[in-house]
């Protein structure tokens, strides 16, 4: 549907790549709006497409056959969504087309990764011709691939029309529609009841940060994520028993994402009245101004001498713009935290940024993964995995479609790995490591879920600890304290 | 710690109640030192090595080693023995007791001895011991077998109950759902709320049950300590009181509806734990002295000060007697936990109790002590509260009616009946409670959770 609003903003704005040829207008100008998005069934245009490539050039050919479809596209609508169909498409398919078409299991990467290289080249009709492809055999309803060929093809033609900003802007409008305390707690407890995705950086991050922080009664706990504070009733319960004296704590949420701002009032009370019946003495703050992190200061934060500060940092990192990210690192050290603690997705579109198809490549590797991991982990209708993949759909945009040249008002997507932060992170820190005691929680959590997960330490060099889904790392959490001072930081 | 506990219960029940119908391995609870073993004992002082031989009984025919003397006669019989020499050559040998053989240990001393070769044994392999046994789901270690195994049982098999009806199997998830649910946000469910998050803080005490009820009594131990005036000495006990009722209520692990079933999971522990301390002071006439002797019950009766934590707990309550019933609910959490252990001397009551309690639980709602509790408290709070006041001083059978629904809630009624009931009037509405941290007690927690109060006690 995204797709369709785009193309139909594109016709009326008469936009189109520089490179675009005429029979591309005439393409998109005759093709009535309601069916250039909605999957076809694809047999049928294969069918007529016999050898796919000649023919996506023939403006005659296009119409004629557009005009054909017009009648089996309504029909198909209404049934677009059965997998079943897709299978059969699958199975159709295969035979048919020709060499552009999704052969065997991984068709979707290879037309998506073929497409991202056209676009590269910048070689239009390639370009059409797979963008159509794509378009016939996704759905955000399908299959593992198909929703993964669905939402990067929509990246795909956002990079292509160059109409990422804007596609963005839409999504996150619509997101923000839907978006309500309900649905975002239902979703997110969900999400952590069939997956260690996020849990497995709670429990290590509250791990290391009870030790860190062991003895101390006044405790500030800066959490810039949008967990919605999820992570902290297991650590308010752990403080509440486990401790001779209960300290005082001091919860300071920094949201880094819009969209959450909206349900924080919310969490907040959650949050107080939770506490007060873990009898632990409680104050909760949230800050959602500063779209920059490197803004935030110790008054804005409202950091007093006397407390143990800690710094919690859930997919916060890749939020800042790639430049910005060592005075960011800079400025959490100036806080003068005991502990800071890291939870990152494990991919690499920072290194890659200035190379399309590699950024690509990353992207797509990294979200294959995740969504094969929702698809093991959800049942088979869940609305709450559509939801999630659903809000994959802006990351994959703004990475892959949104120059980073522009104010993306915080709304970067860079991932980094495990690697590349530690390096980053050891010119103001330098690595804790997380005590037999924490491993062994965090083993004993991933054995609560389905099979698939590990727990992966890491060599000598390298610091932290991996979640690793099919042997895959694929989250990274670590903890750091500050350098002392009289270690002086390289730069 | 735990292990200290475990070690003096079990040396408890073995010496002073050899005939204890509890089990010395559930319950871990702080125990009075013993007195003096049986001064006629022989005390027998094994070497490390004799003490972790496995096969300790051997039989002189053949060599082969027992685990169990009994194991051995079995084995000896099959050498088809002439009859003299079957008898035991030996007469009866005097009782003996066992020293521990780690120098630096309490039981090292034969005034400390413990009457039970497998339980010097167990102390030996958990408290000096390495813990070979590890739980393949919660990755928690034992040093014994046994421990392990009793562990592993329950591990995992907790079923976790929140108010909304959701089960969990998993306890983080249980506690990250509780946060956010909507049955912790509504005013009328607070006192559920709070009797299901008491059992939630008490929940590492239910959770293993050779585990260290006193690391979960510790933390709320230090709450009382600096009691400066008796009005913070109420709200403490009160605060202390409500966060320790999960505790009582071991059983408890749904917030506020735990049935009846999870109690009796708990066999022996529960019941008496939970309605044990009333039964304590049932002998005593006046009721402040009830109530003292209630919250320090054996404790005092005992004369054991030696206990560092309850000695720490006990010294402001002295304090504080003059206060009355009130300050009697902090230390009863105490000595409740003492209950459990000393079961015997108090069983027949706890059984009346806990007969009493699988009466009223099977005609009460099908939400069990803390939930009907919470739901006579929000729906007939006047009632209720005037019910238990009277109730309590005059301890009649209709005290363990009400106390069956828990002593933590019995407590609270009776304890603060006035208070409580101005409390509940007020919040007859429900709604936010006049934007003041009104709690799941409803009795002025405010006060006690306001961090700056909560401070002060500090």
């Amino acid at each position: 549907m995204k797709l369709s609003s785009a193309k139909l903003s594109k016709e009326s704005k008469g936009a189109s790549p520089s490179h675009g040829g005429h029979h591309k207008k005439s393409l998109h100008s005759k093709r009535p709006s309601h069916c250039s998005v909605l999957p076809l069934r694809p047999v049928d245009q294969l069918e007529q497409w016999p050898s796919a490539t000649v023919d996506m050039y023939n403006s005659d050919n296009n119409h004629h056959h557009h005009h054909c479809h017009q009648q089996q596209q309504q029909q198909a609508q209404t049934s677009h969504t059965s997998t079943s169909r897709s299978s059969d498409y699958l199975a159709g398919g295969r035979g048919d087309s020709g060499e552009a078409s999704g052969a065997g299991d991984k068709w979707a990467l290879r037309l998506l990764k073929e497409c991202a290289r056209a676009i590269f080249d910048k070689d239009s009709s390639k370009v059409h011709h797979l963008l159509w492809m794509l378009n016939e055999l996704a759905s955000p309803y399908g299959d593992c691939d198909q929703k993964l060929a669905s939402y990067f093809l929509q990246a795909l033609f956002c990079k292509a029309t160059e109409s990422g900003r804007r596609c963005f802007k839409t999504l996150t409008s619509v997101a923000e529609k839907s978006h309500s305390f309900d649905s975002a707690r239902k979703l997110i407890l969900k999400f952590q009841e069939v997956s260690p995705w996020t849990t497995f950086g709670h429990v290590a991050a509250n791990g290391a940060i009870l030790e860190a922080l062991d003895g101390e009664s006044k405790l500030h706990i800066i959490d810039i994520s949008n967990t919605l504070c999820t992570q902290w009733p297991t650590l308010l319960e752990a403080l509440a028993t486990r401790n001779d004296d209960t300290p005082h704590l001091k919860l300071t949420v920094v949201i880094t994402e819009n969209i959450v701002r909206s349900v924080m009032k919310e969490i907040s009370q959650r949050m107080e009245k939770f506490a007060r019946l873990m009898g632990v003495p409680f104050e909760f703050n949230v800050i959602s101004g500063p779209n920059h992190l490197g803004e935030l200061t110790k008054e804005a934060l409202g950091v007093l001498e006397d407390e143990a500060v800690t710094v919690n940092c859930i997919g916060a990192l890749r939020r800042v713009s790639v430049e910005e990210r060592a005075s960011v690192i800079q400025m959490f050290r100036s806080l003068g935290p005991n502990v800071v603690t890291f939870v990152e997705e494990e991919a690499d579109f920072s290194t890659t940024r200035h190379d399309f198809v590699k950024c690509f490549e990353e992207c797509l590797k990294f979200y294959t993964s995740y969504f094969e991991m929702l698809q093991e982990s959800f049942t088979a209708t869940s609305n709450e995995k559509l939801m999630l993949e659903r809000e994959c759909s802006r990351s994959i945009v703004m990475v892959l479609a949104c120059d980073d040249d522009q104010d993306n008002e915080g709304e970067c997507e860079r991932r980094e790995r495990g690697t590349q932060w530690s390096e980053r992170l050891n010119q103001a820190f330098s690595p804790v490591g997380f005590s037999d005691d924490v491993v062994d929680d965090v083993k004993a959590l991933l054995k609560r879920y389905k099979a698939g997960w590990a727990l992966a330490q890491p060599h000598q060099k390298e610091t932290g600890l991996y979640l690793t889904w099919k042997e895959e790392p694929v989250v990274w959490v670590s903890a750091w304290k500050p350098l002392k001072h009289s270690q002086n930081y390289r730069n | 710690m735990l292990e200290t506990m475990a070690e003096e219960s079990i040396s408890n029940g073995f010496i002073k109640n050899p005939v204890t119908g509890s089990n010395p391995a559930v319950v871990a609870k702080k125990r009075n030192l013993p007195g003096t073993p049986d001064p006629e004992a022989e005390v027998i002082a094994l070497s490390p090595k004799t003490l972790t031989a496995t096969n300790r009984f051997l039989c002189e025919i053949c060599g082969k080693g027992f685990q169990r003397e009994q194991n051995l006669q079995l084995h000896r019989r099959g050498h088809n023995l002439p009859w003299k020499l079957k008898q035991r050559t030996t007469k009866e040998v005097r009782k003996r007791v066992y020293v521990c053989p780690e120098k630096t240990c309490v039981h090292h001393h034969p005034s400390r001895a413990l009457g039970d070769l497998t339980g010097i044994k167990k102390h030996f392999y958990r408290k000096h011991g390495e813990k070979k046994w590890k739980c393949e789901k919660c990755s928690k270690r034992y040093a014994v077998q046994s421990d392990w195994k009793a562990h592993s049982k329950t591990c995992g098999t907790r079923e976790y109950k929140c108010d909304c009806g959701t089960l969990f199997s998993r306890r983080d998830s249980f506690i990250t759902h509780r946060a956010f649910c909507d049955a912790l946000a509504e005013e009328t469910a607070r006192v559920n709320a709070a009797s299901g998050m008491h059992s939630l803080a008490a929940e590492n005490f239910n959770y293993q049950l050779m585990g260290n009820p006193l690391d979960t009594v510790m933390p709320f131990s230090t709450v009382f300590n600096p009691i400066s005036s008796n009005d913070e000495a109420v709200d403490q006990t009160r605060r202390g009181f409500s966060l320790w009722m999960g505790q009582a209520s071991q059983g408890y692990d749904s917030f506020g509806k735990s049935t009846l079933q999870e109690i009796h999971q708990f066999g022996s522990l529960n019941p008496g734990s939970i309605y044990g301390d009333p039964m304590v002071s049932t002998s005593n006439p006046p009721v402040s002295d009830y109530q003292l002797n209630w919250v320090f019950g054996n404790k005092v009766s005992s004369g054991n000060v030696e206990d560092h934590r309850l000695s720490s707990t006990s010294l402001p309550f002295s304090n504080v007697k003059e206060n009355g019933p009130q300050l009697v609910s902090v230390p009863s959490l105490f000595s409740t936990q003492q209950q459990s252990h000393q079961t015997p001397a108090f069983s027949m009551s706890a059984t009346a109790l806990l007969q009493k309690a699988a009466q009223i639980g099977a005609t009460s709602t099908d939400t069990a002590f803390l939930g009907s509790f919470g739901t006579k408290c929000s729906n007939s709070q006047v009632q209720d509260g005037n019910k238990h006041s009277d109730l309590y001083v005059s301890n009649t059978p209709s005290d363990l009616e009400n106390s069956a629904n828990g002593i933590s809630t019995l407590n609270q009624l009776q304890m603060y009946p006035a208070k409580r009931r101005r409390m509940q009037n007020e919040d007859s509405g429900g709604g936010g409670g006049g934007g003041e941290t009104r709690d799941f007690l409803g009795v002025g927690v405010q006060v006690i959770c306001h961090p700056s109060s909560i401070s002060g006690w500090k």
